[in-house]
This record gives structure tokens, C-alpha cells and sequence, in this order.
């Protein structure tokens, strides 16, 4: 079996999970990963909560000291996983869980978006996903909660990472809860109820709704179509109204432009 | 080429044997946690010490006396056995240590004021316990051969009761010394059947390891890495049996080793042959592969089970003097080799990971050679460096929202 972690975005998606690919990620990372024992839980400790995963390309590209990928998994604030990468990421450094000493080998790294400090507390869709992420990725390798921790909790030697507001018993007892068949994931409505029944539109979608959609949200005449432009603008405006700012309208994001035309 | 292939095969194969040798110890230790064998043997070499193979004289005053009964909880139940002792005996409830100075105040007191704890000997009028007195009443001990050494001890000390107590104490260590050799040649027994079942049950065929290192360049490496951290840290063999179970299998998972019967190919048990008889007609001959599928498992199953024998702590210590043979010969400060003239221009390129050489493959590759993965072996445990934590500085490009790649799922 090829140790590449090409399952990992249908496990994603089959928890319910938003899965966005990173071009290229089938061969990002090298061939050298091991058997996947377990997660390791980073956060991105960028404070820049404008926008939605602005360490992307940070992630993809490494550093001057460290060559890319940093992780297999980003994951943005509005809880959609970015597959960075299938194979081997140089995310752990050194350390030890569970008496495991080879994270990058038999590890697999999630990188979510938070600077992690007290005035930048985890969006509840974020945090979900985070712990859905794992159990999905713990349940296919057959693992126990106990198999995922927080980068903190491995790294050697003990506090060389700074603490994390990421309560990582909560998170295992919440991860062992998913894994225990409680709580099934939410899933957006693909149609509004109520008279009109708008279907819900995210990237990819046309039609005359998108057109709709633009005129609302005062964006310039345009090809019909639901871009990146336009699922950008979406972002800022639920960002805006404190709603998931995850450029999908829904049936709660369709109310807030119709909310928008009343006043 | 010795020095760095031969020697670091030798690194996995020493690294697997502590492994496994470590796993049999922690069961080994479960075991005994419930048999507890060790009291057996120590009750066995009291009975033999004190001439009373029956444990009706002297050995059963001895583990009723107040000092020894109060080592162990209810009472004394000798083995009535007379099957030799192995590590599987039950040492019930009885202690697995009988401290030397209890062993002598305990003899010495029965000497001198009798086995019966219930009469005046224990009351406020007893005699004052002395050398003297203890002389004077030894035949309490009933066993002429104990009396004899008391005897000796109390003769030899002089009057000096620390001094008896001393003697009568050697004696009982120089008997202590047998029941631990005993005791240990009894479970170094056990550890073969155990070290046995253990190969067999995860498959650790220590010859098909020794194969797949010899040609995967970057396994070797990888192990080598894992061997070396390991040596460095002492406490990798000590703690508690049921965390160097854990960390013993955990090791073995992460490591990428054929061990296990997952991923055991099944090809089948003989070799087809067509050969042409003297009559000119085409056969197909079937040899069975008697070597693959009998042998070499059996003597891999073997060699990993004896060296289970040997304990954890002797392949440590192998391992880390194994590790300072290598660094003398550290395989980097060798140029590398040199190819042959007509392919001078393209060198093989050397990656070099701290002291993991691993020759990646040639940018070309002729056809007819085998083209090796791209083998970039990194160590985990020195990279001190990783991805988070460092906030994206100034000079970091971020990705903004419009740059993002399109999201799939969530919706119902």
C-alpha cells in the first residue's frame, strides 16, 4: 500500500466536513511516511483573523529554514480543511507521545488558523471541525482519542511550545464523544425552506441566483458566475454580520442579504 | 563498504533484539506479578538452608516467627510439590524478600527464648536476650544442623551480638546468592518460551529483517536514526513493565520492519519448473520452497527468541557500544564513491541527513537500472525546527481569501 495519505479527503468529506484541495497536493510532501499512528494538533499562531487561512501558502511553501509542507491538513477558520499535502510534512520537530519519538513519520499534522492567544478565542465551526477532522482521520486508522495531542503535549523538551488556549483533555474527550457515534455532524441545508426555496450557491455554481447574489452584494456586472471574487466578497460580508464566514450561501446567509435590502 | 551497510544491519538487527527482548521482559514481569515464582525460590532455599525439606521444623517456625510472618499476608501454606521448581511455580502469598538481618534476629530469637509466642518467653519477665542465653537454649531450634551454625556464629562473635548477627547473616546471604541463580536460569526458561511465542505471534523473522535492511537504503537509515536517539536516552529500558510493553510495541509499529503477518505475501509453496523429459515431453516439476517457508522463519523465530533470552539491559549496552564503533567510523567523512570514468560527470548525489547517507537516485537513469526512491531520510528528533509558533513575519506572503482553492462538502 502507498504510504501517500490519498484517502484523507474522502474521510473528510465523509464526516461532513468542508474539503478544499490544494492544487498538487497528491504529490506534495515525499514518499517516507509510516504507518499513521496518531494526529498532532498545531495552530498557526497568526493573528490575522481577516481572513480565512492566510498561512496557506506558508504551509505549502515552508520557510527559509524549513522546507515545505509544514502539515497534510490546514485547517481555516471556518472549519474547511486545506489538503496541503499526502505525503511526509515537517510539522512535528522533536518530541515524543504515547512514546512515539517520529512525528513527521507516523503523524499526521493539522494546521488550524488561530493565533492562539486569549483575544482570539476558536470560532465554534472551527473548533468542530477540528475535532471531527481528527476523529474521521483516527476512526479510518482505527485509533483511539488518545492517539491525537496537541503539538505542546509532544514537543521535546517539555515547554519548548509556548501553551496553546486549546484544551487538549477537552478535545480528546470531545473526539472520543464523535467516535463514540454521539453528535452527527450539521450539515447545511442545500435548499432554503419557505416560499422561494433558493438552493444554496457556493463556488462553482451559476445561474440567475448568482446573478442575484452579485447585484446584492454590489459587486460589478459580470460573467454569472460563482468565483473566487465573489466568494471572497461573500466572506467579508458574513464576516461583517459575525456569521461563518465560509463564502457559501446558505439558507441563514440568503436571510442576512434579504435582512440587508429591508433597511 | 563494511562500516556503514554491514555495521548498521548489525544497529537494526541489535535494535529489534532489544525491542523484542523488551516486550518478553514486561510479559515475563506480568507473569511474575501474578505467580510470583521469586517467593518460591526463596522459600525453597530457606527450606534447603535450614535442613528441613518438609518446612515442619525450623523453616515453619522461621515464617511464623513475628519478623518474617509480618512480611507477607495470611499464613503460612508451604508448596506441598515435590515437582522441581520452575518460573511458573506459585509463590502464593509468601515474601519474595526476607531481609538478612531479619533472617539472623529472627533464628537468634528463636535460639534463645523458644518458637511458642504465647507463654512467659514473651512476657514481661522474659530473660533479657543475649548471646548467652541464646547458647544456652539452642536446642529451641530443634535442628541439629542450624544448631550447629548458631552455635558457630554465637562462638565465633565473641560475645559480640552484632558480630552473630553478622555471621548468621552471611550464611543466609551465600544461600541467597544459589536461589537468585536459580531463579534467573528458571527465567531465562521462560523467557525462551515466551521470546518464542512473542516471534511467532508478531512475526519477527529476524532473517527477513536482516534482508529488507541490507536492501532498503532508506529504512536502514531511518532505523539507524531511531536506534541512535534510543541509545542516547537511558530511560528506555527502565520504568514500569507495563510502560516498556507500550513503548517497546509502539516503537516496533512506527518502525517500517516486514514484521507481522499483515502484510505477508502468500506465494505459493514451491517453485514451478519446466523441464523436458528423456522422452522429449514438456513437464512442469513442482520443488517446494522448503528454505522460505519452513526454515528461515523457524530460525528467524529462533535467533529473535534466544536473544529474548538475553534481556533488554544486555542489548542496550551492546547497542550504545555498537553506536560508538560506528561513530569512529561516521560513513559522511567518506568521499563518497566514486563511479565509474564514463559517468564522472554525473555523480551520484549525496543527501546527507546528519549521519544518514542515502544516495538518491541519478537525475537520469539508465533503463537498466533500478530506479531507487527519492530518498530524502530526515530526522525527526534533531529538527528542532517546525512549522508553528512562529507567526508569519513581515516578509511572509499570506494568502488571502480570493487565492483560496475551492471547498467541497458540508453541504447536505
Amino acid at each position: 500500500m502507498s504510504p501517500r495519505l490519498t484517502w484523507l479527503p474522502d474521510v473528510l468529506r465523509g464526516a461532513g466536513l468542508k474539503v478544499s484541495l490544494v492544487p498538487g497536493w497528491e504529490t506534495r510532501g515525499t514518499d517516507t511516511l509510516g504507518r499513521i499512528l496518531g494526529v498532532i494538533c498545531h495552530y498557526t499562531a497568526t493573528p490575522d483573523a481577516s481572513r480565512n487561512m492566510p498561512t496557506l501558502d506558508l504551509l505549502i511553501r515552508g520557510r527559509e529554514d524549513l522546507p515545505g509542507p509544514l502539515c497534510q491538513l490546514g485547517l481555516g477558520r471556518d472549519g474547511t480543511y486545506y489538503v496541503v499535502a499526502s505525503g511526509r510534512a515537517n510539522h512535528a520537530g522533536r518530541g515524543e507521545w504515547n512514546g512515539i519519538t517520529t512525528g513527521n513519520t507516523n503523524f499526521i499534522g493539522i494546521e488550524a488558523e488561530n493565533s492562539g492567544r486569549a483575544n482570539d478565542p476558536w470560532p465554534a465551526v472551527q473548533l468542530d471541525a477540528y475535532h471531527r477532522g481528527v476523529a474521521a482521520i483516527l476512526r479510518e486508522k482505527g485509533r483511539t482519542a488518545a492517539s491525537c495531542c496537541g503539538h505542546r503535549e509532544y514537543a521535546l523538551p517539555s515547554g519548548r511550545k509556548s501553551d496553546v488556549n486549546l484544551e487538549m483533555d477537552q478535545f480528546r474527550q470531545r473526539v472520543a464523544a464523535i467516535l463514540g457515534g454521539i453528535a452527527p455532524p450539521m450539515l447545511i441545508p442545500a435548499v432554503e425552506t419557505g416560499v422561494r426555496g433558493r438552493p444554496t450557491l457556493r463556488r462553482g455554481d451559476t445561474g440567475q441566483f448568482v446573478t442575484e447574489l452579485q447585484q446584492r452584494l454590489g459587486m460589478p456586472d459580470g460573467p454569472a458566475v460563482f468565483g473566487p471574487k465573489t466568494e471572497a466578497a461573500v466572506r467579508a460580508f458574513q464576516r461583517e454580520r459575525n456569521m461563518v464566514p465560509d463564502g457559501i450561501i446558505g439558507p441563514k446567509t440568503w436571510a442576512a442579504i434579504d435582512a440587508m435590502r429591508a433597511v | 563498504m563494511f562500516g556503514s551497510r554491514i555495521l548498521e544491519v548489525a544497529i537494526g538487527i541489535i535494535f529489534v533484539f532489544l525491542l523484542v527482548s523488551m516486550i518478553c521482559s514486561a510479559i515475563r514481569e506480568g507473569i511474575e506479578s501474578w505467580v510470583k515464582s521469586r517467593a518460591a525460590f526463596l522459600e525453597h532455599g530457606i527450606r534447603e538452608l535450614l535442613h528441613d525439606r518438609h518446612a515442619v521444623g525450623i523453616a515453619r517456625s522461621l515464617y511464623t516467627h513475628p519478623l518474617v510472618y509480618g512480611l507477607y499476608a495470611s499464613e503460612y501454606e508451604p508448596r506441598t510439590s515435590t515437582r522441581r521448581l520452575n518460573a511458573l511455580s506459585r509463590g502464593g502469598n509468601l515474601p519474595s524478600y526476607v531481609p538478612s538481618r531479619i533472617f539472623a534476629l529472627a533464628l537468634l530469637d528463636i535460639a534463645a527464648r523458644g518458637t511458642d509466642t504465647r507463654g512467659a518467653a514473651s512476657g514481661p519477665h522474659a530473660p533479657e536476650l543475649s548471646l548467652a542465653l541464646a547458647r544456652e537454649n539452642v536446642l529451641n531450634l530443634e535442628n541439629g544442623a542450624v544448631q550447629r551454625v548458631v552455635l558457630g556464629a554465637i562462638d565465633l562473635a565473641r560475645g559480640d551480638m552484632e558480630l552473630a548477627i553478622a555471621n548468621i547473616a552471611a550464611w543466609y546471604d551465600s544461600a541467597m546468592d544459589r536461589v537468585s541463580g536459580a531463579y534467573k536460569r528458571a527465567t531465562q526458561k521462560l523467557l525462551l518460551g515466551i521470546g518464542l511465542t512473542v516471534a511467532v505471534v508478531l512475526n519477527v523473522n529476524i532473517i527477513a529483517i536482516a534482508h529488507h535492511l541490507f536492501r532498503d537504503d532508506v529504512e536502514r537509515a531511518t532505523l539507524v536514526a531511531h536506534a541512535d536517539a534510543v541509545a542516547r536516552d537511558s530511560s528506555f529500558i527502565t520504568g514500569s513493565s507495563q510502560a516498556q510493553l507500550t513503548r517497546a510495541r509502539a516503537t516496533l509499529d512506527s518502525l517500517r520492519l516486514p514484521i507481522g503477518w499483515d502484510d505477508v505475501r502468500l506465494t505459493p509453496p514451491w517453485d514451478t519448473r519446466v523441464v523436458r523429459d528423456a522422452s522429449g515431453a514438456v513437464r512442469t516439476m513442482r520443488e517446494p520452497r522448503l528454505w522460505a517457508y519452513v526454515f528461515e522463519p523457524l530460525v528467524g523465530w529462533t535467533l529473535a527468541a534466544l536473544a529474548a533470552m538475553l534481556g533488554a539491559p544486555f542489548w542496550f549496552d551492546l547497542l550504545n557500544k555498537v553506536m560508538v564503533v560506528r561513530s569512529t567510523v561516521k560513513p559522511h567523512e567518506k568521499s563518497p564513491e566514486e563511479s565509474s570514468e564514463d559517468r564522472q560527470t554525473e555523480r551520484d548525489r549525496v543527501v546527507q541527513v546528519d549521519r544518514a547517507v542515502v544516495v538518491a537516485p541519478r537525475a537520469e537513469a539508465p533503463a537498466s537500472r533500478p530506479v531507487a526512491p527519492a530518498a530524502v531520510v530526515e530526522r525527526d528528533l534533531d529538527a528542532d525546527v517546525d512549522a508553528c509558533d512562529v507567526a508569519a513575519d513581515a516578509g511572509t506572503k499570506l494568502t488571502d481569501d480570493e487565492e483560496l482553492p475551492a471547498a467541497q462538502g458540508g453541504v447536505a
